[in-house]
């Protein structure tokens, strides 16, 4: 149709009846609603939509007056949009606004409302340019509408779940924000009582957690349900959702409680992961008799958030508990560790205080031991016969070599025990002193000079010196004319600290003290003291073990010696922060070192 | 083309007495007092009006147009702003939930309020200046200004060349939207606007 006025004025008669033609064969076929009136608002036209979807055929309608036909039309202050529409205005008539202008029932499954929505407008009829009477176009928004409401509603539910997941995420007590949560979601949902169970593993009963919209009374029914009892026991025990549509009609003694209290729709929900049940949520309709679809999908949903958050908590729990115990074994390995350490030192101590007084006490006694055995040999030796006489002789040895051991054990646990105080000592210096100590040290005993100042405490370094000397006198080879030679060397760093004690990289014939502090600390210059003899030498697989104590080389039986003083060396160079060590090669000699830090 | 200051209060005034019609009508409607504000009207050339509608408008427009013909004849647009046009369907649909934005009922109820409005300016013509208009079926656009004028002014019949731009305010229950009311018409037109308005002064004098 065209409401234009200025449409041909001298239509024909002929092209007139082309223009009804045309409204007419509109009016057949058009998808809407349409109905003409004349100027007087009495019904001229009623298509066939419009029979199909009333009820009013044309022949009920045509003639009739349009606001007694439909008098809401006047009380709902339409009936002015006709009297525009002869005025020549249009009016557009919006379904959410005016939601229909004629009451015709739905056919939509899940409309909003009984009636048909409408979007309609009126405009006036115009032939030839007069204008006629009105003509009304209804089309049927109801489809559109309720997938809009649909889709708004799906939004919603999308909406709360989100925010339910972004609390449900970060809570320390799901139970707790789903009660602050869900009186905020009720409104939008057709529920208006919730609660929630929390289900206790050690005695298999559901207990009351948090709840909204139940009566005080109902409350301490549902405050502990033991397996498979109350309304949302089977829920527990199945893991499936549970819903009770028309709960007033129900004769289940189950929900004989929740009946009472005039709930009419119950619902539960598990609140689970996996086979783990944590709880049940379950919700009640005071005046719904049924759960939608969506919103059934929607609390669905929500249980299983709140399992996942629950689930979450468990584990955190589990791992908190896993690490508190590791820690506890931790601190108690370490307190262990401590106490062994500090027995050990006491014991070290006890061991070695003993060791000194065992020696220190036996040293009278052996020195009478050797007296008397002096005595009896010079005074009463002509008396004995030669056996006896040679009896003497040996008890005489025997007792001297005891107090050399004694002596010697006794320097043992003194260089053990004593204070350390280190100071610049010249080498070349108590070489010299030593000299005159033994008669082969004179004839044999070369230095190289200059030997060096250490950093050493001297009676420490003299005695190892000595004892080194005195080691290669004893292990001098008999085919050799004994020859020591005592030289030093300047070196960048100690031997321990350029090859690192790795377990593998272990020198086993290398001894010595703490090795420096750091790696990064400045570099020290060292000097290495060599005493090198030309003497029966140490077989390799000695070579690591002369350093302890009251060891002694192989095939060095026939040797007088007590075993004692390269376990005193290794010991003092200890305790001075030094390092000593041996290469050898039997039948060719042995070159022992000393390194002390340069003064 | 300026308004003498006696053409512009005439004019004013004719408009705000459609506005009063306007007014009750939406007040009758939602059931809540609607007040339209006393409009600012001034004469623009057709090819100003999208350059100052920019400097008030952002992005796009919801614009109801209803095309009138008759002795005047033109084109008729209420502009709002997009978001302005969602808030104003709000306010006049209870039912409406905040998320659904500007869907098709939306739209419908933006075209109602629109062709209110429209119609009781245009409506002025007819029963104040005795010029019987005839209006086509409002439509709704969602466009930028530019795009709007371009496609309002190139199927026009004759070529328009003035706007007669209405500032407008709606209050409704402690909101407050703004949009434009602009009524565009060829020289004849507005010629004819201006003779039929000193009639009408004439007749008001008498």
């Amino acid at each position: 149709m065209n409401p234009h006025p200025s449409a041909p004025e001298t239509v024909s008669g002929g092209a007139f009846s082309a223009h009804d033609a045309v409204l007419g064969w509109v009016e057949d076929i058009a998808p809407y609603g349409i109905f003409t009136t004349d100027d007087t608002f009495h019904v001229q036209s009623w298509n066939q939509w419009l029979t199909a979807r009333s009820g009013l055929s044309a022949p009920d309608l045509v003639g009739q007056f349009l606001f007694a036909k439909f008098p809401e039309l006047r009380t709902r202050g339409i009936e002015r949009r006709y009297q525009n529409a002869l005025k020549g205005e249009i009016s557009v008539l919006s379904a959410a606004l005016h939601k229909y202008l004629l009451p015709f029932p739905t056919s939509v499954h899940n409309a909003p409302g009984p009636h048909m929505l409408q979007t309609v407008r009126i405009a006036p009829l115009v032939v030839r340019g007069k204008i006629v009477g009105t003509i009304t176009i209804i089309e049927d928004v109801t489809e559109r509408e309720t997938q809009a409401a649909i889709l708004q509603r799906q939004q919603q539910h999308d909406h709360m779940l989100s925010r339910a997941l972004s609390v449900l995420l970060r809570t320390t007590d799901p139970m707790r924000d789903i009660e602050e949560l869900f009186p905020s979601f009720t409104p939008a949902l057709g529920v208006d009582a919730f609660f929630t169970h929390l289900s206790d593993p050690e005695d298999n009963i559901l207990r009351l957690s948090a709840s909204g919209g139940i009566p005080a009374r109902l409350k301490e029914e549902l405050a502990a349900l033991p397996a498979g009892t109350g309304p949302c026991g089977s829920c527990g025990l199945t893991h499936a959702p549970t819903m009770v549509r028309g709960l007033r009609d129900n004769a289940d003694p189950a929900y004989s409680e929740l009946r009472a209290s005039g709930m009419r729709l119950f619902a539960s929900f598990p609140v689970a992961v996996g086979e783990h049940l944590h709880g049940v949520l379950s919700v009640g309709s005071y005046h719904h008799d049924a759960l939608p679809a969506d919103e059934t999908k929607f609390l669905s949903t929500l249980a299983q958030y709140l399992g996942i958050a629950m689930e979450r908590l468990r584990r955190e729990a589990q791992l908190i508990t896993a690490r508190k115990t590791l820690q506890e074994h931790a601190e108690g390995l370490e307190t262990k560790v401590q106490e062994r350490t500090a027995l050990l030192h006491e014991m070290i101590a006890q061991l070695e205080s003993f060791s000194y007084t065992v020696a220190h006490d036996l040293r009278a006694p052996i020195r009478a031991l050797q007296g008397y055995s002096e005595i009896l040999s010079e005074d009463f030796g002509h008396l004995l016969p030669d056996e006896g006489k040679f009896t003497v002789s040996r008890l005489a040895k025997a007792s001297k070599r005891l107090d050399a051991l004694t002596r010697d054990l006794l320097r043992f646990s003194k260089v053990a025990r004593v204070d350390v105080e280190l100071e610049p000592v010249n080498i070349a210096e108590i070489v010299e002193e030593l000299r005159p100590y033994s008669p082969e040290f004179q004839t044999a005993l070369s230095v190289d000079l200059p030997l060096g100042t250490v950093l050493a405490q001297r009676t420490l370094l003299q005695q190892c010196i000595a004892n080194l000397l005195e080691n290669a006198v004893k292990f001098a080879n008999p085919r050799e004319h004994l020859r020591i030679q005592v030289r030093s060397e300047p070196m960048a760093r100690p031997t321990a600290a350029a090859a690192p004690l790795t377990p593998h990289a272990f020198n086993p014939a290398t001894f010595g003290g703490p090795r420096p502090a750091s790696a990064d600390a400045p570099e020290q210059p060292w000097f290495r003291i060599w005493i090198e003899d030309n003497g029966i030498g140490i077989p390799e697989r000695a070579r690591a073990k002369i350093f302890g104590i009251f060891e002694r080389s192989a095939g060095s039986e026939h040797v007088e010696g007590t075993g004692i003083g390269l376990a005193i060396v290794a010991r003092a160079m200890q305790q001075m922060g030094g390092f000593c060590g041996v290469e050898s090669q039997v039948g060719q000699g042995s070159r022992f070192w000393l390194e002390l830090p340069a003064a | 083309m300026v308004l003498t200051i006696p053409q512009k209060d005439a004019l004013t005034e004719l408009i705000n007495i459609g506005y009063g019609r306007a007014a009750s009508a939406l007040s009758e409607l939602t059931g809540y007092r609607v007040v339209l504000e006393v409009p600012q009207v001034a004469i623009h050339e057709i090819d100003k009006v999208a350059p100052l509608l920019a400097t008030v408008i952002n992005g796009e427009v919801a614009a109801v147009n209803q095309v009138f013909s008759g002795p005047i004849a033109g084109n008729a647009l209420l502009l709002l702003e997009e978001d302005a046009a969602i808030v104003l369907s709000g306010l006049f649909d209870q039912e409406r939930a905040p998320t659904r934005g500007f869907d098709a009922s939306a739209r419908e109820v933006i075209t109602e309020i629109g062709n209110i409005l429209l119609n009781a300016c245009l409506g002025v013509f007819g029963n104040l200046l005795h010029v019987q208009v005839a209006f086509a079926v409002p439509r709704l656009h969602v466009e930028t200004v530019d795009d709007l004028f371009t496609s309002i002014t190139g199927d026009a019949a004759e070529k328009l060349t003035y706007a007669l731009m209405i500032q407008t305010r709606f209050s409704l229950r402690t909101s407050d939207v703004s949009g434009y009311l602009i009524i565009i018409l060829g020289i004849t037109s507005l010629d004819r606007l201006m003779r039929e308005l000193e009639h009408w002064e004439g007749r008001q004098l008498e």
